[in-house]
């Protein structure tokens, strides 16, 4: 049951790879996130050499965010004028992140630039998704009416030049926010091998304060556009894709993508982003600790050159 | 800790000339698979090395037999804690490494032979000649030239044998003292191990017969480890077009979802 990847060069158990992708693409469909976040640690700790670990799930989510855009374009629940915009920026932050990374595999910090971002990232979007939504939870069964929300956006959005109207999403704001978190979301989508789903949900909602039912659509379609930007660019100049692993991983994927799509609608949103900000915070927590425990062996290879 | 970076090894003699004038005894040696095809299904290979001594005198001899792979240079770094966090140092590139290395012999190499001997004819992972030139410079002291001074001072030794260890950790490098088999008089056989992660390219095996601590026959074969396939297609696509591999990655990714959404809704 094993197979050679063969840029990755090991040989791996496939219905694993199969199953992993099926797992992490129905968590995706669920959530509305691409799921990179959880896959990466997982195909490293399967012994994927991190670098093309990172590299060929950015294929993977772009397959799973495909059918996710497509199944909330029929419920007219992307925007893709705002998506545009965030896109053009995700181009931009890959070329930069997937440069950034480049630089610092090449001066053997790559684990540590990765370990930060999960630890920083995860952890704090996880906290705050957590302690949220548990507020929710505990209003809800207690029966007390949700507080009065300030649903003025910051006053800064305002201020910026390059006003456009998003109307599906019900903005009439500058540009320049939306391009900048794109552009943000796309140096992390290179450096920690994720779409950027659980910064882009909460941004989009509590930042620009987008119309809630278009977020997650949007948010998959700057996702799609930012992580094959990625997959091209990581391929162009490392190397590093292994076209059989992410298709492994992919026709799990797809399948577990469509149904976490359909059974999302069945949960209370509040419970479901109480799940996924403990998932979130674990994962960061877990790759974070990396930073803090003695290593079993102080030396280790760095990539570069052969292994 | 200057003297440290071990000689040319790799270099090895010409054995040819030894063996006529020491000893009538020879080695002879074929290996039961001279090509591994890595394909889909390659778990890594095990191949049997078998061959003959003839020695028609009473003195007892030893088999040693060496499989190196092709070089495989190595970046290195080390971890040190910083108030509390492990950080990597600056990265430490190693060359002269081969990709895979092992011994197999009749008994310990230690037993066998001398130091002086086994680190000229490069036999054995701690004779491998290993080293950091960016990390050592060459200078004149006292009038002498050549002598090299490592910045990794102290440290050289654990960086070197960090090397060797990783690299058994992966099934790279084996050192097995009792490889070297005889299944009958004068007939003998040792098996090479090449895990998943064994480099691809030509590898050597070099067969010694030593007598006395000193080495008096030697047989060379050669062996190919080389992706066959779709493998190979795969890898030579990534690699001489590599950006048209990326985008075909992407289509075929976005193809699938699109392909399973059609899929699902039709269900």
């Amino acid at each position: 049951m094993d197979i050679y990847l063969p840029i990755a060069e090991v040989s791996v158990n496939w219905p694993l790879l199969v199953l992993l992708g099926a797992t992490v693409g129905f968590v995706s469909g669920l959530f509305g996130i691409g799921g990179g976040f959880l896959m990466g640690p997982i195909l490293i700790f399967l012994g994927i050499p991190p670098a093309v670990a990172v590299a060929s799930q950015a294929s993977h989510v772009v397959a799973s965010s495909t059918s996710g855009v497509i199944s909330y374009t029929s419920q007219k629940a992307v925007d893709y004028r705002i998506g545009g915009v965030m896109a053009a920026g995700g181009v931009l932050g890959a070329l930069l992140g997937v440069e950034l990374f480049r630089y610092l595999r090449l001066l053997g910090q790559a684990d540590l630039a990765v370990a930060l971002a999960y630890l920083l990232f995860l952890g704090a979007i996880g906290l705050l998704m957590l302690y949220e939504s548990l507020g929710q939870i505990l209003r809800r069964l207690r029966g007390e009416p949700a507080p009065h929300k300030e649903r003025r956006r910051p006053l800064w959005l305002y201020g910026l030049p390059l006003r456009m109207r998003f109307p599906r999403s019900g903005l009439y704001i500058s540009a320049i926010p939306p391009f900048a978190l794109g552009a943000f979301v796309g140096i992390l989508s290179a450096i920690m091998g994720v779409g950027g789903g659980f910064i882009l949900v909460p941004a989009m909602l509590y930042v620009l304060r987008m119309k809630a039912s278009v977020v997650v659509g949007t948010s998959l379609f700057q996702i799609i556009i930012t992580t094959a930007m990625t997959t091209i660019l990581q391929a162009g100049r490392n190397q590093t894709v292994d076209i059989v692993l992410s298709m492994l991983l992919l026709v799990g994927g797809v399948v577990g993508a469509q149904y976490g799509a359909r059974l999302s609608g069945r949960f209370q949103a509040d419970t479901l982003r109480a799940v996924l900000g403990g998932i979130v915070l674990l994962v960061g927590i877990q790759m974070g600790l990396t930073l803090f425990v003695r290593p079993s062996d102080l030396f280790a290879f760095a990539p570069g050159v052969g292994q | 800790m200057i003297q440290d970076i071990p000689p040319t090894a790799i270099a090895a003699p010409a054995p040819e000339r030894s063996v006529a004038t020491v000893s009538e005894a020879r080695i002879a040696a074929a290996l039961t698979d001279a090509q591994v095809k890595v394909d889909s299904s390659f778990r890594g290979a095990s191949i049997v090395l078998y061959g003959a001594v003839f020695n028609p005198e009473d003195t007892p001899t030893d088999v040693v037999v060496v499989v190196r792979g092709p070089d495989a240079p190595v970046r290195l770094v080390k971890k040190t804690r910083n108030t509390g966090v492990w950080l990597n140092s600056r990265p430490v590139l190693f060359e002269g490494a081969p990709g895979f290395y092992m011994t197999a012999s009749t008994r310990p190499l230690s037993d066998i032979s001398d130091f002086g001997q086994l680190r000229r004819l490069g036999v054995g992972v701690d004779h491998l000649r290993i080293n950091a030139p960016e990390e050592s410079r060459t200078v004149t002291r006292y009038g002498v030239r050549d002598v090299v001074v490592s910045r990794l001072g102290e440290d050289y030794l654990d960086w070197r044998r960090a090397v060797i260890r990783l690299r058994e950790g992966a099934e790279l490098y084996d050192t097995d003292p009792d490889g070297v088999e005889f299944v009958d008089r004068g007939l003998f056989r040792a098996e090479v191990k090449l895990p998943a992660v064994a480099p691809t390219g030509r590898y050597f095996a070099q067969v010694w017969l030593f007598q006395d601590g000193e080495p008096i026959s030697v047989s060379n074969l050669t062996l190919t480890v080389e992706k066959v396939g779709i493998e190979r297609d795969i890898f030579e696509f990534a690699h001489r077009r590599p950006w048209s591999y990326g985008v075909l990655c992407v289509l075929l990714a976005a193809l699938t979802g699109w392909g399973a959404s059609r899929l699902f809704r039709r269900t």
